[in-house]
């Protein structure tokens, strides 16, 4: 077939589509699914009767904080990138966020050696973490895989992999809210295994997932 | 190239810099007919794909040598962009936005060669597509100067067309086209200049 001919064809079965919303409306409808999902898991499980006095703590504020910057973040970058023409350096906005994390753990680690000792660099399993951020770290990728299939024919590893570390950068705050793993290195391990396995299952099967989810532009 | 050729190529793609301003005009125009498009309107759409074409075709064979793989990157390229036309904002300027699509599919293309192996270009080229910087836009406004150059010189004079395709087109050097034209170097630059005036007058009689 002629490239003119296609054209026709194309033209001829043209449709009015419903144009995309921008990356902050996305963003903003993603951490709202993710927040309710997420609250609703913490509800379930109760959340930790000493939630505000943790939360007081800068030790563990801080990573706190870093993690939700680190959802967002890397929400809005997946948004930015799952569009033809934007920069691929956006895929780099969560980095800051990351480190900040890495950084607050990093404090707690030695704020936890000034306290109890050498104890504090004792590292022992926590397969419920692992288990509570994949859980709902993984439906969530697919929630925003889903918001973002029409990067299936651009950059769908990336996208999907930004999605995955946002949906797991979310889940380990919720998982923050229920779970007493007060051991900065404990929680550094497994917070961190856990958001890197999930983002490392969401950029390998990104464009498989997305290729399911299917691009088609939405009808009015 | 010797340092004397330099001067006159330089000038003869040089006498496209209006028409190159008017397909910079255009931006604005292919945003409008994209949001009628998207709106439903078949007409804009079709006038638009029309008039992207020979863009696309340029910047699919500056990248595929051969001329059907060429072509169908072009497909792809449209079939991509019909799939994804909702994430186009009229706000912001379309030919980016065409271009990112019509590189994506070209490193396709190109992995899918270097994968196959033969007619192939390096595999170096089939990495993470480029971004449209303005180093591919002005290689893109070259070929595509050089296109129209090389239509404007079919109505010459025979001499001053061999002249023309030969140091302007081809780029040889005098020596060069002189062997291959079998005319003298002084001819060669006789013919040349006035197939050069020629064409400028041609050329601004356009714009």
């Amino acid at each position: 077939m002629r490239s003119e001919e296609l054209i026709s064809r194309l033209a001829r079965d043209l449709r009015p589509v419903r144009r995309l919303p921008g990356p902050l409306a996305l963003t903003a409808a993603w951490v709202a699914l993710a927040a309710c999902v997420v609250g609703t898991a913490v509800l379930l499980m109760g959340p930790r009767e000493d939630l505000m006095a943790h939360l007081a703590a800068p030790d563990r504020a801080l990573p706190l904080l870093a993690a939700v910057a680190t959802g967002l973040l890397a929400g809005f970058s997946a948004f930015q990138l799952a569009l033809p023409d934007r920069d691929g350096r956006w895929g780099l906005l969560p980095l800051p966020a990351v480190l900040l994390w890495l950084t607050g753990m990093g404090w707690g680690c030695l704020a936890d050696l000034a306290r109890i000792g050498p104890a504090a660099l004792r590292l022992g399993a926590s397969f419920a973490c692992f288990g509570f951020i994949t859980a709902l770290g993984l439906p969530l990728t697919a929630g925003i895989a889903f918001m973002a299939r029409h990067a299936a024919a651009l950059r769908p590893g990336p996208v999907v992999a930004l999605g995955g570390l946002s949906a797991a950068a979310l889940a380990s705050v919720g998982l923050s809210c229920v779970h007493h793993l007060d051991a900065a290195l404990m929680v550094l391990a497994w917070h961190g295994v856990a958001m890197l396995c999930v983002t490392a299952v969401a950029w390998n099967c990104g464009p498989w997932l997305l290729r399911r989810l299917g691009a088609a532009a939405p009808r009015l | 190239m010797s340092g004397a050729m330099a001067i006159p190529s330089c000038a003869g793609l040089g006498l496209l810099s209006g028409a190159r301003a008017t397909a910079q005009d255009r931006h604005p125009h292919w945003a409008a007919l994209m949001a009628r498009a998207q709106a439903g309107d078949a007409r804009a759409y079709e006038a638009l794909l029309r008039e992207c074409l020979p863009l696309l075709r340029a910047v699919c064979r500056a990248r595929l040598r051969e001329p059907a793989e060429a072509e169908d990157a072009v497909q792809d390229t449209l079939l991509s962009l019909h799939r994804v036309r909702h994430t186009y904002d009229p706000a912001r300027p379309f030919r980016p936005w065409l271009m990112a699509i019509a590189e994506r599919r070209v490193a396709d293309r190109l992995r899918r060669l270097a994968r196959q192996g033969g007619l192939t270009p390096p595999v170096e080229e089939a990495e993470e597509p480029r971004e449209p910087g303005p180093g591919a836009e002005q290689t893109l406004a070259d070929r595509q100067d050089t296109a129209r150059l090389r239509e404007a010189a079919q109505g010459l004079p025979p001499a001053q067309h061999t002249a023309v395709m030969l140091t302007k087109i081809e780029e040889l050097s005098l020596a060069e086209a002189s062997r291959r034209s079998g005319m003298s170097v002084g001819a060669l630059k006789v013919a040349t200049h006035r197939a050069l005036h020629a064409l400028r007058r041609r050329l601004s009689g356009e714009d």
